[in-house]
């Protein structure tokens, strides 16, 4: 049973730490989820675990992480089927070659470097129960992912979703999320199938069959979602109620098959109808305790697990600097000099390839995946942990002196309010979009 | 075939095809590598103390160790937190398949050295550890030795 009064001081302590911190970092102009990421560090071993050893013993006694780590856990899912609701990969198809020679770009690059890095890194921060196979493709799938709800609001603050950086980022973005779960499934089936008594060949054949029935079959039948909506202009409670079931069957099924809960969440969400007004409706409908209750929670969670003091020595630290390096040429590099050779003006391909450097939540949420199917180490976990926030804390102030933002209240302003509020992902300058 | 294609078609081999064989190339060459040998997780201790704890160095070394060791491991960095009395958490060092871990605490000995950990690893299955825990230069100190068995790992991979 959990200890009621602790897990509500929790509660109570991470949602105000993390309010805070995220109103400085958005004086500081970044996006606030920065600010919740910095929050759940500072609840951490790295700060309060360094300062205040006893406090943070009291807080969060070993004990009741398991309560609170099941708490996070359910504001992801919700959180990976609301990223999944506001993908649209059909995006890049309009965007034409340009988009899709950037959108591989951006994935081949950080992939195939951070497999580069792998060669350094595994015999010095892994250990031989990790084949050298799952460690390198974990590492490029780490280092290609896009924070894309991050983006989205960077974008959608800057009145930029319309623009064309705006939207080849927006469909570059969603193939990058895509492809990086899809690679991540398949590396958490080949670790957790040498554990298992199932053939990797049962196992990867029900989840073909299984996505191949979501795609095809329970897609069209999740049309009927969006013909009640247009109908009356809501959704019923018990149809909420129907869709969060059907999210849930989802998860448990991809868990089932082998492969983690989230991946059924956003497939699900992948699958969803796309017409902008359903899209927003579902995402305001859920936002709101996922945002603000739930995924703070995930942040103290990957908090108490992120432990900077396990990043020791120069040598450490300069792993960790190769990492944040690697991540960066990779992603910027490869989506800057992409987007450049497609023909966009540099300024504007540097501006594309900084924001697709963006990593965000995502990245924890990849980052906690293989730190669970023990992929990668703790001290490796901080790192990448670190590269994250830099990844993330970097992408405004680069973008201002790139792509400086327009004036208010100037025609293009005007215009990008509207598109903001109707745009495919659906993230406004809202509470919601800040994930 | 447009010119538009065929520049479209040469940038995406340049740019995503080459780099995709490079990464083929490294995933067969990475095969080779050799990582340290895996000993996170939570190891069930049995301790033989040479003698009766009589002495107050004695009981300290023999309390900081009683029922579980927890190993984290990043490569050859270690942190060892040793169940006994109290939870005491000590970084360590593994070399081949050496432990070795010092521990600043007073234990009672004139010289004040700190408290070492040193244990090897043995290959079998489940993996087991034997080593001791003692101070060094100090004659009132008897080491205290341990046998650890690494117990299962959860399906979903490490234990880290």
């Amino acid at each position: 049973m959990p200890n009621l009064f602790i897990l509500t001081l929790q509660l109570v302590v991470v949602l105000a730490v993390c309010r805070v911190v995220g109103w400085l970092f958005q004086k500081f102009r970044q996006p606030k989820v920065v600010g919740e990421m910095f929050a759940g560090i500072m609840l951490g071993p790295s700060l309060l675990g360094w300062v205040a050893p006893h406090l943070s013993a009291y807080l969060f006694p070993a004990s009741s992480l398991g309560f609170l780590n099941a708490l996070s856990q359910v504001g992801v899912v919700v959180f990976m089927f609301l990223v999944g609701l506001g993908i649209n990969p059909g995006e890049l198809k309009r965007q034409g070659h340009a988009a899709v020679l950037t959108s591989h770009v951006s994935i081949t690059a950080p992939f195939v470097l951070a497999a580069f890095l792998a060669l350094y890194l595994y015999p010095r921060l892994s250990d031989d129960s990790v084949a050298f196979t799952s460690f390198a493709l974990f590492m490029g799938a780490a280092m290609s992912i896009t924070a894309f709800p991050v983006l989205a609001r960077i974008l959608a603050e800057r009145d930029m979703l319309g623009s064309r950086l705006g939207t080849v980022a927006i469909a570059c973005a969603a193939v990058d999320d895509v492809t990086g779960w899809c690679i991540l499934a398949y590396i958490v089936v080949l670790i957790r199938s040498a554990h298992s008594h199932t053939s990797i060949w049962i196992t990867s054949g029900g989840i073909l069959g299984f996505g191949l029935a979501m795609i095809h079959g329970v897609r069209r039948l999740l049309r009927g979602f969006e013909r009640a909506y247009r109908k009356k202009g809501a959704l019923s409670e018990n149809l909420m109620a129907l869709m969060l079931l059907l999210v849930l069957a989802s998860s448990l099924f991809t868990e089932y098959l082998g492969i983690h809960l989230l991946f059924g969440a956003f497939l699900m969400g992948a699958i969803m109808p796309k017409e902008h007004k359903f899209v927003r409706y579902v995402l305001d409908r859920f936002e709101t305790i996922t945002v603000t209750l739930l995924l703070p929670l995930f942040f103290a969670f990957t908090g108490l697990r992120t432990n900077i003091a396990a990043v020791k020595g120069p040598e450490m630290w300069m792993y960790c600097g190769l990492i944040i390096l690697v991540a960066t040429v990779g992603k910027l590099g490869g989506s800057t000099l992409a987007s450049w050779l497609s023909g966009m003006p540099l300024r504007e391909a540097a501006g594309l390839g900084t924001l697709m450097n963006t990593r965000g939540l995502m990245e924890l949420v990849i980052l906690n995946i293989g730190l669970d199917i023990g992929v990668i180490s703790p001290a490796l976990f901080s790192m990448m942990v670190m590269m994250a926030l830099v990844t993330t804390f970097m992408t405004s102030p680069v973008l201002n002196l790139l792509c400086p933002k327009q004036a208010p209240g100037s025609a293009a302003d005007k215009a990008g309010a509207e598109r903001v509020v109707s745009s495919p992902g659906g993230l406004h300058e809202g509470e919601g979009a800040a994930a | 075939m447009s010119s538009t294609n065929r520049n479209f078609i040469i940038a995406y081999i340049l740019l995503v095809g080459l780099p995709l064989a490079g990464l083929a190339g490294v995933l067969r060459n990475g095969r080779n590598l050799t990582a340290p040998i895996s000993i996170d997780g939570v190891w069930k201790v049995e301790v033989r103390a040479s003698r009766p704890a009589t002495q107050p160095c004695d009981k300290v070394v023999s309390s900081l160790l009683t029922s579980s060791l927890v190993v984290s491991q990043s490569g050859k960095s270690l942190e060892l937190t040793l169940n006994g009395a109290s939870k005491t958490t000590v970084p360590g060092e593994l070399d081949a398949s050496n432990i070795k871990a010092s521990l600043e605490t007073t234990s009672g000995c004139a010289n004040d050295q700190p408290v070492t950990v040193m244990a090897s690893v043995e290959k079998t299955e489940p993996k087991t550890l034997t080593g001791s825990l003692s101070v060094a230069n100090c004659a009132s100190c008897a080491p205290v030795e341990f046998r650890a068995v690494r117990q299962p790992r959860n399906p979903g991979g490490g234990a880290h």
